[in-house]
């Protein structure tokens, strides 16, 4: 059997408010200036809120520093990933600039570690497009320090965007692999508990209540036909990456045989007047080289049946009392 | 327990679709106001309890070290709590029990979200396509409820437009809605059958603080002090075979251990008001018997009897709750906050009067995370 290889990027844009102090410290940026903040007799670099030492909020009292300064440590990044500010070798920094009494941490562009030196004086370059974000600007050595003529952008910088993402990578747990085998081949597989008798699907690998573990011997077959126990009509909110756009009935069904509702099944053919709790329907499968497991992981807050179902069908048996469906869903 | 636990300072921030203010500035903000209520500054606190809902939700990985700086906590014990929904109402807790443990003399509690950071939707969807929504995982619960209790379909309408009348009277709350009536709920868009639009919480940025302290302490504090009488927390999975996601086993069990530990045999007449964590308005009547504060399928009747409305005899989310206020991360705590605020006698226009015994209560993921506690005005009250 597969192992069900698992591989999921999580990206979303973020934003940030930088509030009172960062924000004229990016709009700085921007325009071609670094600011600190004073702290009582100290100026410091990165500007905060407050004062670190006593918390006391600080009044945006700005002080331009550098634009050169002195390296008080660093580190060489040899091997850059795509998420580092410059894309070559370089060295990250603790840089004390003319100005300031604490230290940023910052990128030096230099030859290698060779050119590196603790105490070295550096000097800030900014780069043509600036945003308004820490990385419009990076550092070089002194000698390497080239003039510049900044045109400062306009506005106040409010708010800034940060593409933030996660890939990762794993595979089902074996009986989740079992599972969506059990879904490509157009089965639904579920555990019954040898301790309650009770049959879960998907199963959790494990009887939750007693924490008995499950192996394939408590494997069951469970009916495609069921029972509609609740459901809601989604009007489908927009987000990045939702492709839904037009409402859809998600039916909360109690498979035959088993003790636990598949939540969230799309209804998308049963019109919402003929559609109701009690309703008899069969699961019809997609045809063989059509069904799509990627959907199913190992997450057992959200059970899904992958994309293997093409749609629930009413058998047209007669509808389940009210006082024969389950209150446990 | 070796000490008994007091709040003697309450702080919040305004609450708001997107607060112009940094992560930084909105902890501090409601810790500040905390502070001042308490006449305490940093220097007087011996450890920070932070609680946020998941991460993901501003993709700020482990925040509770980036905000050491900003809550003073360096050279202090700093501890994250991280029980989604609920974790408002469980970092109180657990800032209680750094009291009552005798451990420290005196805690600050933070609780926040920054909603307009990233996307709850997005969030809670785990970045795929379909993601209902919570209102969507919601629903077909609500719609079980209706059947299985009989209650008409008015009663969401009714729980909005209490909530909202109530923020009215609160400068905090996110939602002023001035228009709010029955037609305005029936006629919003429906969202999540039966659920409408404004049967909804709102996504709000926004951070509430408490400080809390012993005997000791709260001798010496300033203002009135709200005693925690008893705190309870209790999880079930949200997904198992027998399950009955209505009304939560672990619902039903964390009320009882609270009672019990506070001394209380009959919670409808012995506490005076409650903050219920009612994200969607049938929440309301739903928590009401999972808590067993109104007998099975009876908890809609004390909405529609008016019986948890300011004035009413179990008056609930007095500060507009989670309908007019979502903060996610901070909202449970909120509901402790307020709590405090009605037994201190602080809660301005929308005080209960005379209201000595307090109850809050937060839950999280899909029914499955629970966190009560009952606050007093006197630290021994006696029940009849």
């Amino acid at each position: 059997m597969s192992e069900f290889p698992v591989s999921f990027t999580l990206e979303y844009p973020y934003t940030r408010t930088p509030g009172p102090v960062i924000g004229p410290f990016l709009t700085g940026l921007r325009d071609g200036r670094i600011l600190g903040i004073r702290c009582g007799s100290r100026v410091l670099c990165p500007p905060m809120e407050f004062d670190p030492d006593t918390g006391e909020t600080l009044s945006p009292d700005f002080v331009e520093v550098g634009p050169s300064g002195r390296v008080e440590n660093w580190t060489w990044i040899a091997e850059p990933t795509r998420k580092h500010p410059l894309q070559e070798p370089f060295a990250f920094a603790l840089v004390k600039l003319d100005g300031a009494d604490t230290a940023i941490t910052h990128a030096v562009k230099a030859a290698g570690p060779e050119a590196m030196s603790t105490g070295m004086r550096v000097t800030a370059q900014f780069r043509e497009e600036r945003v308004g974000a820490v990385s419009d600007v990076y550092f070089v050595p002194e000698g390497d320090a080239r003039e510049q003529a900044i045109e400062p952008g306009e506005g106040e910088v409010e708010i800034t965007t940060h593409l933030i993402s996660l890939t990762y990578e794993g595979k089902l747990h074996p009986h989740n692999a079992r599972y969506a085998q059990g879904l490509l081949d157009g089965k639904f597989i579920g555990q019954r508990s040898p301790v309650s008798g009770k049959v879960g699907i998907p199963s959790r690998g494990y009887d939750p209540i007693a924490r008995v573990v499950l192996t394939p011997a408590d494997d069951v077959e469970i009916s495609p036909t069921g029972t509609v126990v609740s459901y809601t009509v989604i009007t489908p909110i927009q987000y990045r990456g939702q492709t839904e756009t037009e409402p859809y009935i998600s039916a909360t069904i109690f498979l035959d045989g088993s003790d636990q509702a598949l939540p969230q099944q799309d209804i998308r053919d049963i019109p919402l007047d003929e559609f109701r709790v009690g309703m008899r329907v069969r699961a019809i499968f997609r045809p063989p080289a059509e069904r799509n497991v990627d959907a199913v992981d190992n997450d057992w807050m959200y059970p899904t049946v992958g994309d293997v179902v093409e749609r629930w069908a009413p058998t047209g048996e007669p509808d389940v009392p009210m006082d024969q469906i389950p209150e446990t869903m | 327990m070796a000490e008994r636990c007091a709040v003697i300072g309450l702080g919040q921030t305004k609450y708001d679709r997107c607060l112009p203010i940094s992560m930084d500035g909105l902890v501090r903000q409601a810790a500040l106001r905390a502070l001042e209520d308490a006449e305490l500054t940093f220097a007087d606190i011996d450890a920070i309890v932070l609680g946020k809902a998941p991460d993901q939700l501003e993709g700020v990985i482990m925040p509770e070290l980036s905000l050491c700086d900003a809550l003073c906590a360096v050279g202090k014990p700093m501890h994250r709590v991280h029980t989604a929904g609920s974790v408002g109402g469980s970092t109180a807790i657990t800032a209680a029990t750094l009291i009552e443990s005798g451990m420290y003399n005196t805690v600050l509690t933070v609780s926040y979200e920054k909603q307009s950071d990233g996307n709850f939707m997005w969030a809670l969807s785990g970045g795929r396509s379909g993601g209902q929504g919570a209102g969507g995982s919601f629903a077909p619960w609500i719609r079980n409820y209706m059947k299985r209790s009989g209650a008409p379909e008015h009663i969401g309408w009714q729980v909005a437009v209490k909530d909202r009348l109530n923020a009215l009277k609160n400068p905090y709350a996110h939602l002023h809605l001035k228009d709010i009536s029955i037609e305005a709920v029936k006629e919003s868009p429906m969202l999540w059958d039966p659920l409408h639009f404004l049967e909804s919480c709102p996504s709000s940025d926004g951070a509430a603080a408490m400080v809390m302290t012993n005997a000791a302490g709260a001798k010496r504090s300033p203002r009135p002090s709200a005693w925690v009488l008893a705190h309870a927390k209790r999880t079930e999975a949200g997904v198992f075979p027998g399950r009955d996601p209505v009304i939560p086993v672990a619902a039903m069990d964390c009320a009882k251990a609270l009672y019990k530990k506070a001394g209380i045999t009959d919670p409808r007449r012995q506490i005076d008001c409650a903050e219920l964590y009612v994200p969607f308005t049938w929440f309301e009547p739903m928590w009401l018997e999972a808590h067993l504060i109104a007998e099975p399928g009876e908890g809609w009747k004390m909405v529609d009897s008016g019986a948890t409305e300011i004035g009413g005899d179990f008056p609930v989310d007095m500060s507009g709750g989670v309908l007019s206020s979502n903060p996610i991360g901070a909202s449970g705590m909120i509901r402790c906050l307020e709590a405090a605020n009605q037994v201190r006698g602080t809660a301005g226009d929308y005080q209960v009067e005379g209201a000595r015994v307090a109850l809050a209560q937060a839950y999280g993921g899909p029914s499955s995370y629970f966190a009560m506690w009952i606050v007093s005005s006197e630290p021994n009250p006696t029940f009849k």
